[in-house]
């Protein structure tokens, strides 16, 4: 055989045990049945909520994503975090590494096999997310990149938790933590993004001339003798989320809304769930104004009255519209996949640094065995 | 079976185990100190020492879990730092603790072992099949192993360390838990893989059964290893003889007769199951006897009143713990 051939052959079989281990007997199936419960009450909801028998499925299929994403990285880490101090407790990890068993392939394989076990969640969601596709609305390409991205999602958590429980010694600390981690890019992203946005204000500066007194010449339409005030200067404070809108592309949600293909229509206005939460996303990208000036006796000058008595020259700028800001933005899905890639492949590396053998150094309070 | 030296010429292939100035700390906990042993091909060594002696350690670095501080480890010639692979391959290593896959039973466990050591499918199930019958465990094999009891996972821990029918064997404590016939088949079967040409290193407490198995010991005190000497001094000290008599005051009689009791031979009292004497060595013991005798004494018991390796071990223990103290 060949060595990759013999590194695959270990890997596998360390995926089957770990899975034989922890996710066999009826307990296992009786909580993919709540969870699959769960989904289709939720389902139901959606469906009578969004009126989806007329609007396509659109934001039930959205909404079903971020629940088996929500329920995923609520399971994972308490399936995850333990994996390998907790065998190590078990002592069925020393045993397992006085056999030709590596330690890429230990950490490796316990890390697919979370995983797998994640995936399962996300198996056990199909039905509805197919149920969500017949009512029609939603693209191919959003089904597929969703899934895909999802998938990749609950692969971090694995990852993350098997990391966690490599590199510390207590399987209880290293599942809270787990929990920690899953928590701050969920939730601690959002709040630490609107705090720093927040709290980061900066001073803009909005001048305005204003007509103080003019002749009005009925019959062009026109002002003349325009007598323009002088500069009105006010000054206030503007969050600058520019500078951080990073952080929010680092919670999973935002990733895997944002990976989906943005899908608008003739207004330039997102159609589903995912679409929204994109464009609120990148629109924190671009930087505020910080010096704006209207000068209204320019206005004045030029404009002229229509027959049927409105000033079309005098609109107001409506701004880029949804579609625009969508477009010229950063993809943030992009950033954020990577900081989580990057996160949970540190995790894995930090374990496996942990737990190589023969170790030189153990933790204090720790045993090999 | 010949045994070669690790440090033996050209062409002789080195067998077994060879420890030489071994330390390990952690942080400033010395847990084993400038430890040195042999176990050659073909011979049971004991391991012995009170707990917290570096025992577990140990082993625990000979079975490529821990690297020395200090010092070299030689399985078969091969390091376990810079080739732990060769090592692992050769090595089964049977744990203090006892670790087994919970959902697993015996059977799957044994064979999914056989599997780490890149054995294909059919060979790993025949291997479980005979390690089952081996270790007595044909009446559980099928059971998932959190339920077996202590006895039963601690002949299903030996079975897995045999697996790959390792050339070295590491054993931690294997007789602990285990029923009196289990004891005695588990020292069969050492003997046997012995005269197989194993080289057997055997940590245990339980001195009188190692007595009956170990070819050498190996004592092991706050994680200094006993020089030959220290041995050789401590097993010749004076201990203590049991005597029974059918007739118990005949035999006070006589050992309160001068020129029964030699020179070397002190009465230390009665107890339940016989009279002690302090016997200084295995002469002045056989002289008593023989003078027992001769007066005519019943003698239907007459022996040391520990084993050979209980002995030392006390009396080794006795020496460090006086050292420790000045």
């Amino acid at each position: 055989m060949t060595d990759s051939r013999v590194f695959l052959t270990g890997l596998w079989l360390i995926v089957t045990l770990e899975l034989r281990q922890r996710v066999r007997g009826a307990s296992w199936y009786v909580l993919l049945g709540v969870f699959m419960l769960l989904v289709g009450v939720v389902t139901f909801l959606l469906w009578l909520a969004t009126s989806a028998w007329l609007s396509g499925g659109g934001g039930v299929f959205g909404a079903i994503i971020f629940f088996v994403l929500l329920l995923g990285t609520l399971v994972s880490p308490a399936l995850s975090g333990n994996a390998i101090n907790g065998d190590r407790d078990a002592g069925t990890l020393a045993t397992t590494q006085v056999t030709l068993i590596s330690t890429g392939q230990l950490v490796l394989g316990k890390f697919l096999a979370a995983w797998i076990t994640a995936l399962a969640f996300l198996a056990a969601a199909l039905p509805f997310l197919i149920f969500a596709v017949v009512l029609g609305e939603v693209t191919l390409a959003t089904i597929a990149v969703s899934v895909l991205v999802l998938a990749a999602e609950l692969g971090v958590i694995a990852a993350v938790g098997v990391g966690l429980s490599g590199i510390l010694t207590r399987p209880l600390f290293s599942i809270v933590l787990t929990y920690l981690v899953v928590a701050a890019l969920s939730l601690g992203t959002l709040i630490a993004f609107a705090l720093l946005g927040t709290a980061t204000q900066q001073q803009a500066t909005s001048v305005n001339y204003q007509v103080v007194s003019s002749t009005f010449d009925e019959a062009t339409g026109k002002q003349s003798d325009i007598v323009c005030s002088t500069a009105e200067t006010t000054t206030f404070n503007v969050p600058r989320f520019d500078y951080y809108w990073w952080i929010l592309a680092g919670n999973p949600y935002v990733v895997v809304a944002d990976a989906a293909p943005g899908s608008f229509n003739d207004a330039g206005n997102p159609t589903d769930l995912f679409g929204q939460i994109a464009v609120a996303v990148r629109s924190a990208q671009a930087p505020p104004e910080l010096y704006t000036e209207f000068n209204g006796c320019d206005v004045a000058a030029q404009s002229s009255r229509n027959d049927n008595g409105t000033f079309p020259d005098q609109a107001f700028d409506r701004g880029p519209t949804a579609q625009q800001t969508y477009d010229d933005a950063v993809p943030s899905w992009f950033i954020g996949l990577a900081m989580h890639l990057l996160l949970g492949a540190g995790a894995l590396a930090w374990a496996w640094r942990r737990t190589r053998t023969p170790a030189t150094h153990l933790p204090t309070g720790s045993r090999i065995a | 079976m010949s045994v070669a030296t690790v440090s033996g010429g050209v062409g002789v292939t080195p067998s077994g185990i060879a420890v030489t100035g071994v330390s390990r700390s952690f942080g400033s906990v010395l847990a084993v100190v400038n430890a040195t042993l042999v176990v050659p091909a073909g011979s049971v060594t004991a391991l012995i020492g009170p707990n917290g002696a570096g025992k577990t350690t140990l082993l625990l670095m000979l079975a490529t879990l821990l690297t020395p501080s200090t010092g070299s480890i030689r399985i078969n010639g091969h390091d376990p730092v810079a080739e732990p692979g060769r090592v692992r391959a050769v090595t089964g290593w049977m744990p203090d603790a006892l670790g087994s896959w919970p959902s697993l039973s015996a059977r799957a466990a044994l064979q999914t072992t056989g599997r780490m050591y890149r054995m294909t499918r059919e060979q790993a199930a025949m291997r479980a099949d005979e390690l089952i019958a081996l270790t007595d465990l044909g009446d559980f094999a099928d059971r998932p192993s959190r339920v077996l009891s202590r006895g039963q996972k601690q002949r299903l821990s030996l079975a897995r360390a045999l697996v790959h029918s390792p050339g070295v064997l590491l054993l931690d404590e294997p007789a602990s838990g285990l029923d009196p016939a289990a004891r005695a088949s588990l020292r069969q079967l050492l003997r046997r893989l012995a005269g197989d040409g194993t080289a057997i290193l055997v940590s245990s407490h339980v001195l009188a059964e190692l007595d009956e198995m170990a070819d050498a010991a190996v004592y092991l005190a706050a994680g200094r290893t006993a020089s030959p000497e220290q041995v050789a001094a401590a097993s010749a000290s004076a201990r203590s003889w049991r005597i029974r008599s059918l007739d118990e005051a005949a035999l006070e009689r006589a050992l309160a007769t001068p020129g029964v009791v030699g020179a070397l031979v002190t009465v230390r009292g009665v107890d339940q199951l016989g009279t002690l004497v302090q016997v200084e060595n295995e002469a002045s013991a056989a002289a008593l006897l023989h003078n027992l005798v001769l007066s005519g004494v019943p003698i239907c018991d007459f022996g040391p009143a520990v084993g050979n390796l209980e002995h030392t071990f006390q009396d080794l223990t006795r020496s460090t713990d006086a050292e420790v103290s000045e």
